[in-house]
């Protein structure tokens, strides 16, 4: 904690000072000031999988014949289905958000809470529960049926891969999109109506530019999030990057390691195109005039079907598909619920450890790269946003090698505290882009007053700032807990011996095709995943109240 | 309200207390046992061994590929953690034997199983057998057309009838005892004509399974298990095993292996694990949990299970030595790829 104090103690008198800066020097000031050195440091701690892998490879000297040759054409594969799902990820999250949060749409309060909900899904089990939705006797299969469709024989490839991915993925562009429109005055769009703008046409010259730093950030962490996913892709049947590490990963070890630094240079590509597009946003300004909200009139019932069809992709058919098969196996006798019990306090647990230390730790650079943004400092960002792009297994790998071999550090091998550092490193990503926001949201003039008001910049910390960054920090745990919630790789392999998750149960059930345990400890993670998301998340968030 | 520094502080004390709890885990009487095989599958016959010996074991669960990269990071590191290691796949196993990670299994343990489902330098031990079979749809298929060798199932007549699931473990594995048999040339041939014949690829057994299950494809290439299961959950699936000829590689046994790590702690204890594994209560839990097929000397399968003989059923019956096929799996894999069955 000793940390960021430093870094406010040392940022906050000089902010006004820094603001000028940014404009001109900033790029030549030195490297060597507290507050950079410790970004550099956490930023070093995140990349450190990415230098592993890096080292892997160039170790175990890749054949590059080889990886030309193996490479090429699940590397394209990987891009499409990123950029299909990240494209269709925004559309979708950046619509759901300006209806839930700037129009009249009936039952707006449901909407804002369920529409987050997607997110709890681990994707291989949501793939997993729409192949057996689409077979015969299947939820889908049968309601498609009934109304005279015939259903698709197969689900599998580009497009089903798409679909799924889209479906438990947009909630990372909706949650800071709906934060960020709260957050906005609705001044602008009036005076743009008033100017005789449509609605449409107000969201697209007036609003949406407003919200890019925002959509951005958000369909970032899709990107990666579909680039290292391996379960659901895997079982739809669409052959990426991820499928050639994996299944390499004992037989060519130097082709696994070679297609995992492809990612990273892929991902590495793409954050770094981010950072330059998403332009810069203006501090957020909370008034207190009530939002101006359109009237959708007749677009309601549309509006409607919208949200409800994509709650029905993301939430109602999985949920259902999983409950026939739970059903089956509690009717039966076989599946017991107190079983889980254990499970899935742990699984809560270093969830919300992760979630905490995660918004902590990345809380340094965050302030770094709003209110004094430097090279070192978005140095720090990327290493952060890349730990998103490797896979569990390999993060896993990292640390287990590297505690392995360094003596100090050996106890702490398959120990839950590695496990933490783990998620942390793989999910600090997901807390970053909130964390930042969060701390631009704090008007200067505020910072300036409380300075007067209270001397100790530790204690103004906590009282001032923190108390207005809290939403968003809330938003990036929130992101956090729900991802360790439901990862997988790096459980297995890092997790103190006897130690099980809800999603290590999933996962052995069913590999092993028990089907009914599968069902219910999925709905098991669901209900804990929603109860934490709304007493930790949704109620201290404004995407509610607001 | 909400007070930021109690949040901190019940976190530090969370993290804390987790450090402890995990540390003190550690070093009693006990055994460490990696288990690529799932808990589900497994745990029950850890407790009752457990009760039956007074030893402890400590159980880390994953998949067999993961484990063994894991153990052998532990064992560049000089630090292996686990005694026993199960694995579900031959190739893990090799993998671990080629990077010499393996101790040896007492000659008493070995000797309780016959001398093809063991590694000829005592390396690991076979404790029960997965048959590779065909599973149909019996309302699609008539039994009598099903033919008694894979190499048939190539016919124009199985055109875009038949599931495989090619980046899985076990289809390499056979398709790895297939190149120890017939050859690389051979096997090269039978997965082009596969390919070409246009079969439906998913991504493991159970898919295939459930998906002949519900007439999604007429037939399968999978373990023979997975169909006696699928059967327990539905027992009106109408779905059934057709087993290949036993000198056929369509109906090779793949088997799941014990092994004694090198530099293991506590060698007489993993053998007293390993000795269990192979005892009657542990060979009837895998014939009637499982459905798979007991290796030590005596024990038959379950009653629905057609039971194999080691010694004539099933020619190459677990007797491959994976390690000695020049290229291993990798080589499989490599040839699964240049058939074009893979993409």
């Amino acid at each position: 904690m000793v940390d960021f104090h430093l870094d406010v103690a040392e940022a906050a008198p000089n902010d006004e000072r820094s603001k000028r800066r940014v404009t001109s020097g900033a790029r030549r000031s030195s490297w060597v000031t507290p507050s950079r050195l410790l970004g550099l440091l956490i930023g070093a701690g995140f990349a450190g999988p990415a230098g592993f892998v890096v080292w892997r490879t160039v170790r175990l000297g890749g054949d590059l014949a080889n990886v030309a040759k193996e490479v090429p054409g699940p590397l394209w594969r990987t891009v499409q289905l990123s950029v299909l799902v990240s494209v269709s990820a925004a559309i979708v999250g950046t619509a759901l958000a300006w209806l839930v949060t700037r129009t009249d749409l009936r039952g707006q309060r449901f909407w804002r809470i369920a529409l987050v909900l997607p997110l709890v899904l681990p994707s291989f089990v949501g793939a997993a529960a729409f192949i057996a939705g689409l077979a015969p006797n299947g939820i889908i299969h049968d309601a498609l049926s009934a109304i005279g469709i015939t259903p698709p024989r197969r689900f599998r490839g580009l497009g089903a891969a798409w679909l799924v991915l889209t479906a438990f993925t947009y909630p990372y562009v909706y949650l800071p999109v709906a934060a960020r429109l709260i957050a906005l005055r609705s001044s602008l769009e009036e005076s743009a109506r008033l100017l005789g703008l449509s609605s449409t046409a107000t969201f697209f010259h007036v609003t949406l530019p407003q919200l890019r730093p925002a959509v951005f950030g958000g369909s970032l962490l899709v990107f990666l999030y579909t680039l290292s996913e391996f379960g659901a892709v895997q079982l739809l049947g669409f052959d990426t990057l991820t499928r050639v590490i994996f299944a390499t990963r004992q037989t060519n070890r130097a082709l696994s390691f070679a297609s995992a630094t492809v990612v990273l240079i892929l991902a590495l590509a793409v954050v770094a195109l981010e950072r330059t597009q998403r332009g810069s946003s203006r501090p957020d300004d909370r008034s207190t005039a009530a939002v101006r909200r359109s009237r959708l009139g007749w677009r309601q019932t549309p509006a409607l079907a919208g949200c409800s069809l994509v709650l029905l992709v993301g939430l109602v058919i999985p949920i259902a598909s999983l409950a026939t098969w739970a059903q089956r196996g509690i009717a039966g006798g076989r599946v017991s619920i107190n079983d889980l019990m254990q499970p899935a306090i742990s699984t809560a647990t270093v969830a919300v450890i992760a979630a905490v230390l995660a918004v902590a730790v990345v809380m340094p650079i965050a302030i770094a790269t709003t209110r004094r943004p430097h090279r070192s400092s978005d140095i720090a960002a990327v290493s952060v946003i890349v730990g998103f792009a490797i896979p569990g297994l390999v993060i896993a790998l990292a640390l287990a090698v590297f505690t392995l071999n360094t003596p100090v550090l050996k106890g702490l091998y398959q120990t839950s505290a590695l496990l933490i550092i783990a998620y942390v490193i793989h999910f600090g990503s997901q807390a970053l882009a909130s964390t930042e926001s969060a701390v631009r949201a704090i008007p200067h003039a505020l910072r300036e007053s409380s300075r007067l008001l209270e001397s100790n910049p530790i204690r103004r910390f906590f009282q001032v700032d923190f108390a207005l960054m809290r939403p968003g920090l809330v938003a990036g745990g929130g992101l956090v807990m729900l991802s360790t919630l439901k990862e997988l790789p790096a459980t297995l392999l890092l997790s103190p011996i006897g130690f099980s998750t809800l999603t290590t149960e999933i996962w052995s059930s069913y590999e092993e095709g028990f089907y009914a345990e599968t069902g219910a400890a999925s709905l098991v993670l669901v209900a804990v995943s929603a109860t934490l998301t709304w007493f930790l998340v949704l109620r201290r968030s404004e995407v509610v109240r607001g | 309200m909400f007070r930021p520094q109690r949040c901190v502080r019940v976190a530090a004390t969370l993290a804390a207390i987790s450090l402890i709890a995990a540390s003190c885990g550690g070093d009693d009487a006990g055994i460490t046992l990696y288990s690529g095989r799932g808990e589900k599958l497994i745990q029950p016959i850890i407790d009752e061994f457990e009760e039956a010996s007074g030893i402890s074991v400590e159980v880390k669960f994953g998949k067999s590929a993961d484990l063994a990269l894991l153990i052998d990071e532990e064992g560049e590191a000089g630090e292996i953690a686990a005694d026993v290691f199960l694995s579900q796949s031959p190739g893990s196993m090799g993998f671990l034997e080629e990077r010499s990670r393996l101790g040896v299994v007492p000659d008493s343990t070995l000797a309780l199983v016959p001398d093809n489902v063991r590694d000829d330098g005592g390396s690991w031990v076979g404790f029960s057998g997965r048959q590779r079979v065909l599973v149909y749809n019996t309302d699609a298929v008539d039994p009598a057309d099903l033919p008694s060798s894979i190499f048939d199932m190539t016919n124009p007549q199985w055109k875009g009838r038949v599931g495989v699931a090619p980046a899985n473990g076990s289809f390499q594995d056979f398709v790895t005892a297939m190149r120890a048999t017939q050859g690389d040339t051979n096997t090269l041939e039978w997965l082009k004509a596969l390919d070409a014949n246009d079969p439906v690829l998913y991504a493991n057994n159970n898919s295939i399974v459930a998906a002949v299950g519900r007439g999604e494809v007429d037939t399968g290439l999978v373990n023979h298990y997975y169909n006696y299961r699928a059967l327990a959950e539905n027992p009106d699936q109408p779905s059934a095993n057709h087993v290949f000829a036993a000198d056929d590689p369509g109906a090779v046994l793949i088997i799941t292996g014990a092994a004694i790590l090198a530099d293991a702690d506590d060698v007489e204890p993993a053998a007293q694990l390993i000795d269990f594994l192979l005892g009657s209560s542990g060979q009837q839990y895998f014939a009637t949990k499982t459905f798979e097929y007991p290796l030590a000397i005596g024990e038959s399968p379950a009653n629905n299970v057609p039971p194999i003989n080691f010694s004539s059923d099933v020619s190459n019956a677990g007797g491959i030595a994976f390690e000695d096929l020049a290229g291993g799996l990798e080589a499989t894999r490599a040839l699964i790829a240049e058939s074009g069955l893979e993409s």
